[in-house]
């Protein structure tokens, strides 16, 4: 009953941070006028809003409730509370295959596919390491997701300024990196949209399975989960939702981690409330910032990114530092 | 990443001021009239007061248009070193190169330079010059009207006939100016710098050149009433401003006609829908230099093509 009401919450609170988002912008449009470009009017403000308002806030809804989920799922997978596509360098890896594809000059439909595959070898590689020596430990993955987000950080520059030479078109590539969910078409919302919901629903379907994995992989076994399709199983749902995360609007670090996380306090530790939970109050938060984004030091505008990493770093450092697991 | 991005952006910031000059008109240089006009003694674009003792025989220069005018006083045979976006004219890029974003400054000094002449520089490269103990000229053109006086003042520093330059240029504009005068028409024009970021594109506002230039030009910048040079506007703000015309840089990294027209949105636009996109040599807007009047009459011409057949 208690899970009810907090997924309503979140579904109110989704609702009133969309229409926030929707409402406010560069130019100021009265409600009214809103409501009217909503029904289809056809003037400058309908296709403002259409064209530009109403995808950038799906955009972002989709952008916080996939990394929140991933961030859930690799927590629960990893029995680590400190994980989270950012943290664990798989959203560097998703981008570094994005800026691969696109160097490559493969179609712009096969962007997000190429970020999937980046995401899911970084989390299996992230999975490996962290196992290496029996149990995982915060300081393994952390390492791990350290060591990968460099490297990749380090390719992807390679890469853009070898490319100015070559004049290759990677000012766009700049453009993505930074621009956080700001301009979004329909056609890309509409691929990731499927993206997404395929790995919505592997994580749903994953999250009882998850919730066995939290007394240790033997311990699960027992209890009739097959250790191995299950991880990879969830392993592949992550990279479905951290993939497209990344396709639509780069890095953007910390919602992945600090949802889920703040979420168990309100309704425990069970992935079968915590994954919709997490979906829920990542995309909201990700709306919210993004209106933050464009408001704070309007008429300029900060990349979402830059909001999340604000509120979500002094977030980390302090579990960081309650954390009980640091092994030195 | 984000960081690099910033970079890059900062990069591209400087560029565009270092390489905001350059090209040739060619006004027949007289040789210097009267006695001697040295020591002269003047002052340039930081208002300090600068002697050149007398004719001065190695030129060094740091900045396109500053190289492109110096040739069209014909004091090119005297230019032993330039910066290495100096390419107009051609016979420029043959001389020494001494740098580009960063000034080398072992190279300018080896060039042994008895005057060099320089755009503003914020990270103290002007004091280092200086402190190798050579002579500087500050000249740092930034608008239409900044150009005839650039042409008088590198005209005394380097003992040529700057006024007759700086009439001629004046001419080629004012020839515009009486055209554009026999319409009322102010097209609105939205000019392109960078897109990298398609949430805030780079466009130009008050006492940036190219804003001369779409004025001279007989167009409405939509940007006109910006706070700075060179704001960034949103795509919302670009769609209500509605633009009738778009100007892109044609070059490898601005966006192509084919790319707005992608935009999500833009379809609306004035400009979009008349297919009135049009793309432009940077060298010659970027740079207020002795080719002002040729940029001005290229820009008219996109923007009213109908008085110009």
């Amino acid at each position: 009953m208690r899970t009810l009401s907090i997924l309503g919450l979140l579904v109110a609170a989704l609702l009133v941070s969309a229409v926030a988002g929707i409402l406010v912008g560069a130019v100021a449009i009265e409600p009214g006028d809103v409501l009217a470009a909503l029904l289809g009017s056809n003037d400058v403000n309908g296709t403002i809003i259409r064209e530009l308002r109403l995808p950038r806030v799906l955009g972002a809804a989709l952008v916080g409730g996939s990394l929140a989920t991933a961030g859930a799922l690799l927590q629960g997978l990893l029995r680590n509370p400190l994980a989270d596509p950012f943290v664990t360098g798989t959203s560097a890896g998703a981008t570094l295959a994005a800026v691969l594809a696109i160097v490559l000059g493969l179609a712009a439909p096969l962007v997000p596919l190429a970020s999937f595959a980046g995401a899911l070898v970084t989390v299996t590689l992230v999975w490996r390491l962290a196992r290496l020596g029996g149990g995982t430990t915060v300081l393994t993955v952390l390492l791990a997701g350290v060591v990968l987000t460099s490297f990749a950080g380090a390719v992807v520059t390679f890469l853009l300024v070898s490319s100015d030479r070559l004049a290759l078109q990677l000012r766009a590539v700049l453009g993505w990196l930074q621009g956080g969910v700001s301009v979004i078409s329909w056609p890309e919302l509409g691929v990731a949209a499927v993206i997404v919901a395929v790995g919505l629903g592997f994580a749903l379907v994953l999250a009882h399975r998850v919730d066995a994995y939290a007394f240790g992989e033997d311990t699960a076994a027992t209890l009739g989960v097959d250790p191995d399709r299950t991880t990879t199983a969830v392993l592949g749902a992550t990279a479905l939702l951290s993939g497209a995360a990344v396709a639509l609007a780069g890095l953007v670090g910390f919602v992945g981690l600090v949802v889920p996380h703040a979420l168990r306090f309100l309704i425990g530790a069970t992935h079968r409330r915590l994954v919709p939970a997490s979906f829920l109050a990542g995309a909201a938060a990700l709306v919210l910032a993004d209106l933050g984004s464009r408001t704070l030091i309007a008429p300029a505008e900060l990349p979402v990114g830059a909001i999340t990493g604000l509120i979500g770093a002094p977030f980390f450092l302090a579990l960081l530092m309650r954390s009980r697991r640091i092994v030195v | 990443m984000r960081h690099r991005s910033l970079v890059v952006s900062l990069l591209a910031v400087l560029l565009l001021t270092l390489a905001s000059c350059g090209g040739a008109v060619s006004v027949s240089p007289s040789p210097s009239v009267a006695a001697s006009p040295f020591p002269a003694t003047l002052v340039d674009f930081q208002n300090r007061s600068v002697t050149v003792p007398a004719r001065p025989e190695r030129l060094v220069s740091i900045g396109p248009s500053i190289t492109a005018f110096l040739f069209a006083l014909g004091a090119g045979p005297r230019v032993v070193g330039v910066d290495d976006f100096s390419d107009e004219p051609a016979e420029a890029a043959t001389r020494e190169h001494v740098g580009g974003i960063k000034v080398n400054f072992e190279k300018v000094v080896a060039l042994k330079p008895d005057l060099v002449f320089s755009v503003k520089f914020s990270d103290g490269t002007i004091e280092k010059l200086q402190s190798a103990s050579l002579n500087v000229l500050v000249v740092d053109p930034q608008s239409v009207s900044d150009v005839a006086k650039t042409a008088t003042l590198l005209g005394k520093a380097v003992g040529a006939d700057g006024e007759t330059l700086a009439r001629g240029i004046q001419q080629r504009v004012d020839i515009i100016k009486t055209k554009i005068a026999t319409t009322t028409s102010r097209p609105r024009v939205y000019h392109e710098i960078d897109a990298s970021d398609p949430a805030k594109i780079f466009t130009v506002g008050p006492g940036s050149y190219i804003n001369d230039l779409i004025e001279i030009a007989g167009g409405a910048n939509v940007a006109a009433r910006a706070s700075s040079a060179y704001p960034q506007l949103s795509a919302e703000e670009i769609l209500r401003s509605d633009p009738e015309i778009i100007v892109l840089a044609a070059d490898a990294y601005s966006s192509k006609p084919a790319d707005v027209v992608a935009r999500p949105g833009w379809s609306i636009i004035a400009a979009v829908k008349g297919n009135r996109i049009f793309t432009i040599d940077p060298n010659l807007i970027n740079r207020p230099g002795p080719r002002v009047g040729e940029a001005a009459e290229a820009y008219a011409k996109l923007v009213h093509p109908e008085l110009f057949r």
